[in-house]
């Protein structure tokens, strides 16, 4: 079987900044996968570089064995690879409703010419469909003719997750998911991200709570300072004396 | 063949002066309010029948027409500013709009006053400065010239060694910033509108008596500052006088040997082709337009 | 049933119309058409968030191709203005790979460019274009009957009724485009292009699209026009018109989809037959100038800001 995402001396630099300096890590398929580091470990950027927002300035990023770094984010997202924002980036004067719809936009592509003869009922059915399933999902029924920007924080994380999920991904990206959200909002995400992983979906999440990441992660890559420090389960990570270190020398650091 | 190019190279010195007095003023207008000034080649028109006014009509020196010119489109801008751009900060297609309208006003105005037709300027100076057997420059031309590299090197003065300069050029980079340094934003935003106008103002002023005065002339004005500002990155002062020398060589040669109409296609090609190699101009970054 | 009602009623006041009008208001009353068809396609353009200042040339080309090929080859008149139609959207086509380069003002500048350099063109190359006078004695659109109608087309109520019909068939098609899965897209490459593109989005794709289909009426509106007049040159198409139809969009309001219209219609009104009939020939730019700043000033979000709160207020009552 081959891979499903590789990694190869994924290298990025920002003028004389190398800030992601020959990364290598895979990710299995099925699984949740966590990124973790201390800040300007790198993590960000990374996940930009697979996601096809930044061109790598060298190394690879192997999806099944196929080359997809350099590609256009669009072009990435086609091949299941489908990322979510920091923050709250969201269609704010949108509705909650339109805005997931934008996220079926791949299963249900639209063409304009079926749209003015109305030959397209079933694909707007479809992706009507897809939206509602999604927004069930996480639980943003209820809200779906609200307007995107005057969602609660927490509410905004999930319709960006949900956007996401409406586009049937093989992967998703989460940027920091978990921000914002109070302790019982990071509860029922982390079950919804199971329920993710055992309908199939494989998921690689750049987080700083560490209790989330710990509790929901089936392995763990970490980094410092653009580059790959040590990978295994929570249980080793937890007790990885490079880890420990890092994490330490950052607060030192701060301190 | 020599003294054709180099009396074209003459004409195209003259008219890269006042085109960058134009640019420069416009530049600095958008650096600062964060607004296209459309109505830019109408305050150039407003400083040309400044002298119809007070040299033509009222047989005043043109030296006092050219100033009360500067002064005059200068208030032009203040008014601009106190009226337009500063109700609508935060809305730069409103003030695209509340410009255009301005300008607008501007011609009607001119057409009121002193008619559709072409005005008749008494020329300040025959005198032509011979400077070889066929190559020669009218003073007045070499006024214009003289003119632009004072003011020009007066403003370089003044943005760089002095705070109200200071002031102007940390809130065109960033009004926010500025704001927070302790800069006034509406103090800053005043002396912009008042150079940038006066600039036009005066350029139209001193070219006055060597061009066609009527209340359309604005319009060739803003198109020629628009390519320039472009092609020199927007924002950018010394992109924009740098650009206008370019653009101003590359128009008189291509005018005086293959006509009007190429010409401006030709500026115009080179104004797309220098976006499509660098879409943000030569001198231009990013983040600002 | 209620809605149905109110739609009869709109299309027998249209038709009415022209009839209560004198002979230069009917004229007004055809361009105002071509007018409504020019500034609702320049709409499609700006949901993308771009603001182009070619839109004017582009409905030239439209205007040239038709005419051309009328004269030239031919061509029955409707068929010629589809092809302008077609020709002004493959011109959109090819423009789109330097312009969609730029952004924001570059974009409005560049696109200037474009346009004036089409414009000179036809200046410059007599053969074919006729070069600054442009070309003259236009195929007519020629006369037709349905039945209870006879088309004479040197009668402007003939060519209102005309015009009327594309224009209406045309704004149809632009409202079926923003009201479908397609429009939703062009509203997400404006809003969040980042996030649009994370989800399968071809930006690129997509705000060609919008350039081609926004220039394709605006060319079928450019052929409308040039059948009407007869005559077209470069000044035809020039910088003021452009500047018109921006100040109606802008002034209308770009949030929904008649608020542009609203913008054309109000302000052509005021323009050509207030101010002309309170004897104001002098003082109309002046007056219409003072118009737009006060209408930028005191409403920001334009005239259709108006229509939203009064539907909203009866929508609460």
């Amino acid at each position: 079987m081959t891979q499903f995402l590789k990694v190869e001396d994924l290298t990025m630099r920002f003028g004389g900044l190398v800030a992601v300096d020959a990364l290598n890590f895979s990710v299995d398929h099925g699984t949740i996968h966590g990124l973790i580091g201390p800040n300007g470990a790198g993590k960000t950027t990374t996940f930009n570089m697979i996601s096809g927002f930044y061109k790598p300035t060298s190394g690879k990023v192997l999806l099944h064995e196929e080359d997809i770094s350099g590609l256009k984010m669009h072009e990435v997202a086609r091949r299941g690879v489908v990322r979510t924002f920091q923050h709250s980036t969201l269609f704010a004067e949108l509705t909650v409703m339109e805005n997931v719809l934008i996220g079926t936009h791949m299963p249900f592509r639209p063409n304009i010419f079926a749209a003015i003869v109305g030959w397209d009922r079933e694909d707007r059915e479809g992706a009507e469909g897809r939206a509602r399933e999604a927004l069930k999902f996480f639980g943003l029924s209820d809200l779906a003719t609200e307007r995107a920007g005057d969602l609660s924080h927490g509410h905004q994380r999930a319709l960006g997750m949900a956007i996401c999920f409406a586009s049937h991904p093989d992967l998703m990206l989460l940027d920091e998911p978990f921000t914002g959200m109070n302790p019982e909002e990071t509860r029922q995400m982390m079950d919804l991200m199971r329920r993710l992983r055992e309908a199939g979906t494989t998921i690689l999440l750049v987080e700083h709570d560490m209790q989330a990441i710990m509790g929901l992660c089936d392995r763990i890559t970490c980094m410092s300072f653009g580059k790959f420090l040590a990978e295994g389960g929570p249980k080793e990570i937890r007790n990885h004396p490079a880890v420990i270190e890092a994490y330490l020398g950052g607060a030192r650091h701060v301190a | 063949m020599l003294d054709l190019l180099a009396q074209t190279g003459l004409n195209a010195v003259y008219a890269a002066s006042y085109i960058s007095l134009v640019a420069v003023g416009l530049v600095l207008i958008f650096g600062v309010m964060g607004v296209i000034n459309f109505a830019h080649g109408e305050l150039f028109m407003a400083g040309a029948y400044v002298v119809v006014a007070v040299y033509a009509d009222m047989h005043m020196p043109f030296f006092i027409a050219v100033v009360v010119g500067l002064l005059f489109v200068g208030c032009l801008g203040l008014l601009m500013e106190r009226a337009l751009f500063r109700p609508l900060r935060d809305n730069p297609l409103g003030g695209l709009v509340a410009s255009i309208g301005f300008l607008m006003i501007l011609q009607a105005l001119a057409t009121m006053g002193f008619g559709v037709r072409m005005e008749f300027i008494p020329p300040v100076t025959q005198h032509v400065v011979q400077l070889g057997e066929n190559i020669s420059i009218p003073l007045a031309r070499v006024y214009v010239i003289v003119a632009a590299i004072v003011l020009l090197s007066a403003l370089w003065y003044f943005l760089k060694r002095t705070r109200f300069g200071w002031a102007l050029r940390a809130s065109a980079q960033d009004p926010q910033a500025a704001e927070l340094q302790g800069i006034s934003i509406a103090q800053t935003a005043k002396i912009a509108m008042f150079i940038g106008a006066g600039l036009a103002g005066i350029a139209g002023a001193l070219t006055a008596p060597l061009i066609s005065v009527n209340p359309h002339m604005g319009h060739s004005v803003i198109v020629t500052a628009f390519i320039v500002i472009i092609v020199g990155g927007v924002g950018s002062l010394e992109g924009a006088i740098i650009a206008s020398i370019a653009y101003a060589f590359v128009h008189t040669f291509v005018t005086t040997f293959y006509g009007g109409v190429i010409a401006d296609i030709t500026g115009l090609s080179l104004m797309l082709i220098v976006l499509i190699v660098k879409p943000t101009g030569l001198f231009g970054s990013a983040d600002r337009a | 049933m209620r809605k149905a009602l109110i739609w009869i009623a709109f299309g027998a006041a249209l038709i009415a119309l022209p009839h209560g009008l004198s002979f230069s208001q009917q004229e007004i009353l055809v361009f105002l058409t071509i007018n409504i068809l020019v500034v609702s396609s320049y709409r499609l353009l700006t949901l993308t968030g771009e603001w182009s200042l070619a839109h004017v040339v582009i409905m030239g080309v439209g205007a040239y191709a038709s005419a051309m090929m009328t004269k030239n080859l031919g061509v029955y008149v409707p068929v010629a203005m589809l092809m302008g139609g077609i020709i002004a959207a493959l011109i959109a086509v090819v423009l789109s790979f330097p312009l969609f380069r730029m952004k924001g003002f570059y974009f409005l500048i560049g696109s200037f460019a474009a346009g004036e350099i089409i414009r000179l063109l036809w200046k410059h190359f007599r053969d074919p274009f006729g070069g600054a006078k442009g070309i003259k004695g236009i195929d007519p659109m020629p006369d037709f009957s349905i039945g209870i109608y006879d088309f004479d087309f040197f009668e402007p109520v003939s060519y209102f009724y005309f015009a009327g019909f594309i224009v209406i068939v045309c704004l149809w098609i632009l409202w079926r485009i923003e009201r479908s899965p397609v429009g939703l897209t062009f509203h997400a490459v404006h809003w969040q292009d980042k996030l649009a593109e994370a989800s399968g989005v071809n930006l690129r794709a997509y705000r060609t699209l919008a350039f081609a289909v926004a220039s394709g009426f605006a060319g079928i509106g450019g052929a409308l026009l040039a059948h009407y007049i007869g005559t077209i040159n470069p000044g035809s198409f020039d910088l003021d018109y452009m500047v018109f139809v921006l100040t109606w969009a802008i002034v209308g309001g770009t949030g929904t989809f008649y608020g542009p219209i609203l913008g054309c219609v109000v302000l052509t009104i005021l323009n050509e037959v207030v101010l002309r009939e309170l004897g104001f020939e002098q003082l109309r730019p002046l007056i219409y100038g003072a118009i737009l700043i006060a209408s930028i000033l005191f409403l920001p979000n334009g005239l259709e800001s108006i229509v939203q709160k009064f539907t909203k207020r009866s929508a609460k009552s």
